[in-house]
């Protein structure tokens, strides 16, 4: 169990690199346009002039800024996407559209909840916020992530499902995006009640931290570093930085509130000695944490990396760690170890709480536009000289975290074995190369896979019918077809190609579309599936002419007999080797065919003899006055229902005229309790010179003729 | 003749998907191949009559096995039931 959730949280952890790459380019952009255009720092510095508002430099800024940020404010739709895409075993795309979608609904209904409930006044300050142009509760990445894992789960459950026939278009990966708006309709009305609850709680923090001291500031950069990744620090920080919260002080004869408008307020007073403490602490522990602490963690995560994966995973760390040292912008580095070790983010929370403690000890005054990077430790700490701000403890305290968080995390990872970036066992940052996908081959050989199942044959009947892996060059599908590109058509065999259960095979060209009707989607599904793991041959089949020349001569066989078989219901008629089970499929029990019922009245099919009925009722014996031994099995798998479901109208022995009520299915239950309704009808004792010849496909009456059976000589 | 008593544990009992193998296991061999329920005896290469046998889980069943391979096919086939049954 601990190692199933372990499992989990490893690929929930590696599916958020995708997004997670974005992140550096994006905090540079933004950390380097917002603090060149920040206002007050331009007119600190005189700068006005070269890069204030109108200069071409300002332009040039801003759009840094704006692009950078925009990335940010977006980040929760980008983690639904990523995460997903990353958590979905195959149709990935799909998977990311029906994220998005599902994202949009769940918004959008929290945010109908709000409106009806009287608007976003009536909310808590800074619980709301617009989402991508909705007005929603603030959820933060973590709404993303409900939305990723959530989509995820159900695409993997659902992108194979096979509905009825008349709802068949609807099938397959099309379901996908379907289930997962109605699900999040109701996820997004859970929402609207739950998070205020969450939210309420991080105030009542807000209100403690005031009311202590030292103490007071360790909870608040322990609070502060708790909610990233619920993206809640905003709502937390910002009344401490902007409102009365964070206290109030004179400066230069004007009363001032929050402690990054006293800051910058003291900045531009050439009479201050040195900056308010009392302001600053809710800002200068920021510096040691990020310019020193997490570059160490990340040091220590490049160390500990598998070394045939350390290539994989330096871009990644450095590129992270330089984006928190320069710009103070966290996320990307935080990222790759809050969900595959949480542990580690714990005990980097708790750090960071002492990192604003320890400044708040030491008098350090360094204020900061808006995190504590490099830059902004450098305009609002080092030019302002030590006598204003102890900035030098930032450097003291820096080196002794960067250290601590050096040996910590390498001393944690490797005793707990924690899948850090470049540490965990899958082979995902590694290209496969052909001998790789060969041994997995053999292993799949050695019963690793379950075995053969029975969609793996039917793919693998395509493939051979397709000339082989190597002998197709893709496979898309439209409503009803299968829609291959082949490198060489005279590989193709349409007579391996219908045996699959095709209904006819068109040729263009190098185009080969292979028509299955409206459950073409699953079968395109295995086939890929299929592929990827497909020894990369042509298959030019010696053994097909054989097999041409063995039909010519079983049609030149004098049929001398033959006797027809209708359909003992009415429904949907079609090959049997397209029963969605094996034993039915490879016509281990006899040949014949399989009617999908959509009457619940079950007829004899001929005049005959009821053989048996089965305890459990869902498949009868019977015996034709013809001496056809049939077998009707309605449903897949429906022994394990134990009769229920079905009505029997006769009993063993029974002599019955054709279109006698046999059994009454109740077709509801069995749509949800069943795996699949398609019914074989077969003949169970096939003599060597009987043939089954299929007389009818797609919709059919019971008593209409279903195939025929023909006795050669 | 070669015989064993066999208890089935499959809890489905030989129901159509076993009874389909276990008749392509029994054609395998040219022994006649009986299973022998209650007083019943039915041929297991016939599947109908094998399935209206009607063998449900706990019951035990006698498998008659007669002919030239009769050695191999009772081995065999009680590694079958064993694995399968």
């Amino acid at each position: 169990m601990k190692d199933k959730i372990f499992g989990v949280l490893q690929r929930v952890g590696r599916s958020f690199m995708l997004p997670i790459a974005i992140l550096p380019v994006a905090g540079l952009l933004l950390g380097i346009g917002g603090s060149f255009t920040n206002e007050t720092m331009l007119n600190t510095y005189g700068l006005a002039g070269v890069m204030g508002s109108g200069t071409i430099l300002n332009a040039v800024f801003q759009v840094m800024s704006r692009a950078g940020d925009i990335v940010f404010t977006n980040l929760p739709i980008i983690f639904a996407m990523g995460v997903a895409i990353g958590m979905a075993k195959k149709e990935k795309d799909v998977a990311a559209l029906a994220a998005a979608i599902a994202f949009f609904i769940m918004h959008a209904s929290i945010g109908a909840l709000i409106d009806i409930n009287g608007g976003a006044e009536n909310m808590l300050s800074g619980a709301t916020a617009s989402v991508c142009g909705i007005t929603s509760l603030q959820m933060g990445v973590f709404g993303g992530i409900i939305v990723g894992l959530g989509v995820a789960a159900l695409h993997n459950r659902f992108y194979k499902i096979e509905l009825p026939q008349v709802l068949s278009f609807f099938g397959g990966t099309r379901f996908v995006p379907i289930v997962s708006a109605l699900v999040y309709t109701g996820v997004g009305i859970l929402m609207y009640f739950v998070w205020p609850v969450i939210q309420s709680g991080i105030y009542a923090v807000g209100n403690v931290v005031l009311n202590s001291g030292y103490a007071g500031t360790w909870v608040y950069g322990l609070m502060e570093r708790l909610l990233i990744p619920f993206g809640l620090h905003h709502v937390f920080y910002l009344p401490f930085w902007q409102t009365a919260v964070g206290g109030t002080m004179e400066v230069a004869g004007v009363m001032v509130e929050g402690a990054q408008n006293i800051f910058f307020a003291q900045l531009a007073d050439p009479t201050v000695e040195h900056f308010a403490v009392s302001a600053t602490r809710f800002m200068s522990g920021k510096f040691p944490l990020m310019i020193f602490g997490l570059p160490g963690a990340a040091l220590a995560m490049y160390k500990t990396a598998k070394p045939e994966k350390k290539k994989a995973v330096e871009g990644l760390l450095i590129s992270a760690a330089l984006t928190s040292m320069l710009t103070g912008i966290t996320e990307p580095l935080e990222f790759t170890f809050l969900f595959v070790a949480p542990l580690l983010y714990g005990i980097h929370c708790v750090l960071a709480g002492l990192a604003y403690m320890l400044m708040h000890v030491f008098h350090v005054g360094v204020g900061m536009t808006f995190s504590g990077g490099l830059i902004d430790m450098f305009l609002f700490g080092i030019l302002q000289g030590n006598e204003k701000t102890n900035w030098i403890w930032i450097v003291i305290v820096g080196i002794g975290y960067f250290i601590v968080y050096y040996f910590l995390f390498s001393f944690l990872i490797k005793k707990l074995d924690l899948k850090t970036p470049g540490r965990d066992d899958s082979e995902e940052v590694k290209l496969y190369r052909r001998s790789d996908v060969e041994a997995r081959k053999k292993n799949g050989g050695n019963g690793q896979e379950q075995g053969e199942n029975p969609e793996d044959e039917l793919s693998a009947a395509i493939c051979r019918g397709l000339g082989g892996k190597k002998n197709i060059s893709d496979v898309d599908c439209c409503a009803t077809r299968l829609r291959c590109t082949v490198f060489k058509a005279e590989l193709v065999n349409d007579g391996l190609l219908k045996s699959t259960g095709a209904s006819g095979v068109v040729h263009k060209g190098n185009g080969v579309q292979i028509i299955y009707g409206p459950r073409v989607t699953v079968i395109k599904s295995n086939l890929e599936d299929y592929l990827e793991t497909a020894p990369d041959e042509e298959v030019i089949m010696d053994a097909v002419p054989e097999v041409k020349e063995e039909k010519k001569e079983e049609k030149a066989a004098e049929v001398v007999k033959t006797v027809v078989i209708s359909s003992p219901v009415t429904g949907v008629a079609a090959d049997l080797g397209t029963a969605p089970d094996e034993a039915f499929a490879g016509r281990m029990m006899g040949d014949g065919a399989v009617v999908t019922p959509e009457n619940p009245v079950v007829r004899a099919p001929e005049d005959g003899e009821v053989c048996f009925v089965f305890e459990t009722k869902h498949a009868i014996g019977f015996l034709t006055d013809t001496g056809i031994s049939l077998l009707i099995h309605m449903g897949i798998d429906t022994v394990q229902l134990n009769g229920k479901g079905f009505k029997v109208f006769v009993e063993n022995g029974q002599k019955v005229k054709k279109g006698d009520p046999l059994l009454e299915l109740d077709l509801d239950y069995l749509k949800q309790n069943a795996p699949s309704l398609v019914s074989p009808v077969l003949c169970t004792e096939l003599e060597d010179n009987q043939k089954i010849r299929l007389l009818k496909e797609g919709n059919i009456q019971a008593g209409e003729p279903l195939f025929a059976v023909d006795f050669c000589e | 003749m070669k015989s064993f008593h066999y208890v089935i544990t499959d809890e489905v009992g030989i129901h159509a998907r076993p009874a389909g193998m276990l008749v392509k296991e029994a054609k395998k061999y040219e022994s006649s191949v009986m299973i022998v329920k209650g007083g019943k005896k039915v041929d297991a290469k016939k599947l109908m009559m094998l399935m209206g046998l009607g063998v449900k889980c706990q019951e035990e069943v006698t498998v008659e096995v007669e002919g030239t391979d009769e050695e191999t096919a009772a081995a065999a086939l009680e590694t079958f039931f064993k694995e399968n049954l």
